[in-house]
């Protein structure tokens, strides 16, 4: 579903991520963890084909994210780690207009805004403009818009960040959904206990290197997610 | 405390000139200095140039008749105008709506250091227009009158009163602004509405202007006594420019008070309005049949969405939608009289009034730049542009819809109004409304061009890149250029010997070559900008 392959981006001098490489598989919730500015924002945002890369190669289903970034992005959703949404635009309004450019049929987005938003408990604050969102209202918007239209691989940066506990635990279920019905999930998130019980693998990053990856068992072993972190930040130190 | 705050504000209104947000670093010294004096050469080289000369024309005669204070009473009114105009469409949203409201009322920082710190912006922006009219008054005054310690003074003090009186008179238009937005549903059409009032009444004045002056330096005397009479606090402000002690301290005194009148209601209500997110009740959401549209009619609805939500936008980027079509209607009502007085001014150049009026509908036509600031407006949430399945270039070509629609019906419906009440051959009107409409495009290709150039994504108040930006300002006066080198091509270089016709063939063909120019660079390397912001 997704293949990183010695991804490198620097920012001057400075290498963010640094060669890279990451394969995910349909079915896989992938796991992205590392700590503050280790390059986990910047991978992500070269898969979503926001970040333009200097080094290497991302393909999404088969497809380059240089040579077919339209083709990439049919196929993909990205949540930032802060949903700046339109902020003029009523939640509705950014929800059709986001299924306009995907080319959502009127029958699919009534269906998927209707469940969606309702799971979120959001229907009612729909016609509300987005300025009036809280962070988690417009965080809740932010994950309607990126199942519309139903992507085949799902990126996230820090998607429980101002997600109440129920949202949360919606979340979760979506993103396993997703991955049953064939879909790839690659998230970052800085909360270690949710990343080891619904990753089906996880990387860790630092100094924009990967340092280590793998499914939860090979990364962690008889250790916790946190403990195994923890002391390869000591260790790469 | 109040320096920190003051240091980051200031850092905010002219970022743009120290840093270069394109390439993440801070300009050259040359850089800065460049832009600096760029706009210095605009506002003073222009502007100022036009109060100057005024200034020159009207200073002499009121001197001789001993009207001194008349004549800083007509340019301090002017001032106040000015400056007024000039900062009154951001008062609201620069006093209330920072984007950095929360994060300073939550730190330990005195609300009144906030409101002062917010004020300086409003201040700025008032200061800079006011003293393009009241600097070149006070100067021509000192250079003509003898000087003296008083008039020096009283010339200082006055332009020091106006600025303050102008950050008054435009706090309070903010703060009745500010609590009819708090009231109100339709908030955007409200601001529109009550700005587009104002605008009507400076307008008014302004084309009242110059008879008005006209009568006052032929009466001076009769009119000076009746404004002594019934205007009298009018009289003392003249008489500070003058250099009166009197009227220095009386007239201090009054706007002082006036200003810790408006402190006072400020800093009353700046908490609950900075914090209230509106009183209207909530609009609950009942489902509608929905229509799927195409990428393009979805990112022009998501254009027009963001530019109508906007009263900022609107006022500062799109007053020619509203000021074409009103020329029109005049035209057709009073265009005769200015066929007359055109023929009758250059009757003896063929060709010089259909330029004029094609210049005309031009300049008007560029008081639309919503493409300019259209990239910047992308700010934070430029991520959903460059995550989506669209090209830059779709993107980029909404932007530039907006503007051609909304500025190519109005000079359609202007140029047809030409039309009716110039003799033109089938030619010579196909050119009025081919050159126009060749500008139109020029002008948003060209906003966008530099909207791209000089994007500013970390705005923290919309004003900055819709009004502050030096995008913008280059936008709205290569406009004035464009029409200044039409006019002054067809009557000063030359250009008359072509005829009306070969000289508009001519010039539409350049305007139609820069167009393809800019469009193709839009398209190509424009759009890889836009990926690459």
């Amino acid at each position: 579903m997704l293949k990183i392959e010695h991804l490198t981006k620097a920012y001057g001098e400075k290498k963010a991520v640094d060669d890279l490489s990451l394969h995910i598989n349909p079915g896989e919730i992938y796991g992205f963890i590392g700590h503050n500015g280790a390059g986990k924002t910047t991978t992500l945002k070269a898969v979503a084909g926001i970040l333009q890369f200097d080094k290497g190669e991302i393909l999404i289903g088969g497809k380059s994210v240089c040579t077919s970034p339209l083709d990439c992005k049919r196929d993909i959703a990205y949540i930032p780690d802060n949903p700046d949404l339109y902020d003029y635009m009523s939640g509705i309004k950014y929800l059709n207009f986001i299924a306009d450019v995907f080319g959502v049929s009127a029958a699919d987005r009534k269906e998927r805004i209707r469940k969606y938003s309702e799971l979120f408990e959001l229907t009612a604050d729909l016609a509300q403009p987005i300025a009036a969102y809280s962070h988690g209202m417009k965080q809740k918007l932010a994950i309607i818009a990126a199942w519309l239209h139903s992507p085949k691989l799902i990126i996230m940066d820090e998607p429980f960040v101002g997600l109440d506990p129920k949202a949360s635990h919606l979340l979760k279920g979506m993103m396993r959904e997703v991955c049953d019905e064939g879909g790839a999930i690659f998230f970052s998130t800085h909360v270690l206990e949710v990343a080891e019980k619904l990753c089906d693998k996880v990387a860790i990053i630092k100094g924009g290197r990967l340092v280590r990856s793998g499914t939860m068992e090979e990364v962690k072993g008889d250790d916790s997610l946190e403990e195994v972190f923890l002391e390869l930040e000591e260790e790469v130190c | 405390m109040l320096s920190v705050l003051l240091k980051k504000q200031m850092t905010e209104i002219f970022r743009s000139y120290f840093y270069d947000a394109k390439k993440n670093r801070s300009r050259s010294k040359a850089g800065t200095a460049a832009y600096l004096i760029f706009f210095v050469c605009i506002m003073v080289g222009l502007l100022g140039g036009m109060f100057t000369t005024l200034s020159l024309a009207i200073c002499g005669a009121f001197m001789a008749a001993g009207m001194d204070w008349l004549y800083f009473a007509i340019m301090g009114l002017l001032s106040v105008l000015l400056g007024v105009f000039g900062s009154v469409f951001n008062t609201y949203s620069s006093l209330y709506l920072s984007k950095d409201n929360d994060l300073l009322l939550s730190m330990p920082i005195p609300v009144n250091v906030i409101i002062t710190s917010r004020l300086l912006t409003v201040y700025l922006m008032g200061l800079m227009y006011s003293l393009v009219v009241i600097l070149p008054a006070v100067i021509v005054y000192w250079a003509t009158a003898p000087v003296s310690v008083s008039v020096i003074f009283g010339g200082l003090l006055i332009i020091f009163l106006i600025s303050v009186f102008v950050l008054t008179l435009s706090c309070a238009l903010g703060w009745v602004v500010a609590k009819i937005s708090l009231k109100l549903k339709n908030k955007s059409f409200i601001t529109v509405v009550i700005s587009l009032a104002f605008i009507g009444g400076y307008y008014f004045f302004y084309f009242k202007a110059q008879t008005l002056i006209e009568d006052l330096l032929m009466n001076a005397a009769v009119y000076g006594d009746k404004i002594k009479g019934s205007a009298y606090p009018l009289y003392l402000f003249g008489k500070v420019g003058a250099g009166d002690a009197f009227a220095m301290l009386i007239v201090s005194l009054a706007i002082l008070a006036l200003f810790a009148l408006m402190w006072a209601l400020i800093s009353r209500s700046f908490l609950k309005i900075a914090t209230s997110s509106g009183h209207t009740a909530k609009k609950v959401y009942k489902e509608t049949a929905v229509k799927q549209k195409s990428i393009a009619a979805a990112l022009l609805a998501k254009e027009f969405g963001r530019f109508t939500s906007s009263p900022n936008y609107m006022l500062n980027c799109g007053l020619g939608i509203l000021m074409l079509p009103i020329a029109g209607v005049m035209l057709l009502w009073q265009g005769g009289a200015v066929i007359s007085a055109l023929n009758e001014i250059f009757g003896t150049r063929a060709g010089c009034a259909p330029v004029l009026l094609c210049g005309a509908v031009c300049l008007l036509a560029s008081m639309n730049d919503m493409a300019a600031p259209s990239v910047s407006l992308e700010g934070k949430s430029l991520w959903l542009m460059q995550s989506l399945p669209i090209t830059p270039w779709q993107v980029l070509r909404a932007k530039l819809s907006v503007q051609l629609i909304l500025t190519g019906i109005p000079v359609l419906f202007c140029t047809v109004c030409l039309a009716f009440i110039y003799p033109y051959t089938p030619l010579e009107l196909l050119l009025t409304v081919l050159v126009p409409m060749l500008y139109a495009l020029l002008s948003a290709l060209f906003g966008l061009f530099l909207g791209l150039k000089m994007p500013n994504l970390n705005w923290t108040n919309e004003i900055t890149p819709i009004k502050q930006s030096a995008c913008v300002t280059i936008a709205l006066f290569s406009g004035f250029g464009y029409t200044a080198l039409m006019c002054a091509g067809f009557m000063l270089l030359n250009g008359w010997r072509l005829g009306f016709v070969g000289y508009m063939s001519i010039f539409g063909a350049v305007t139609l070559a820069l167009c393809a120019l800019l469009y193709l660079w839009i398209k190509k390397r424009g759009s890889s900008l836009f990926a690459q912001l």
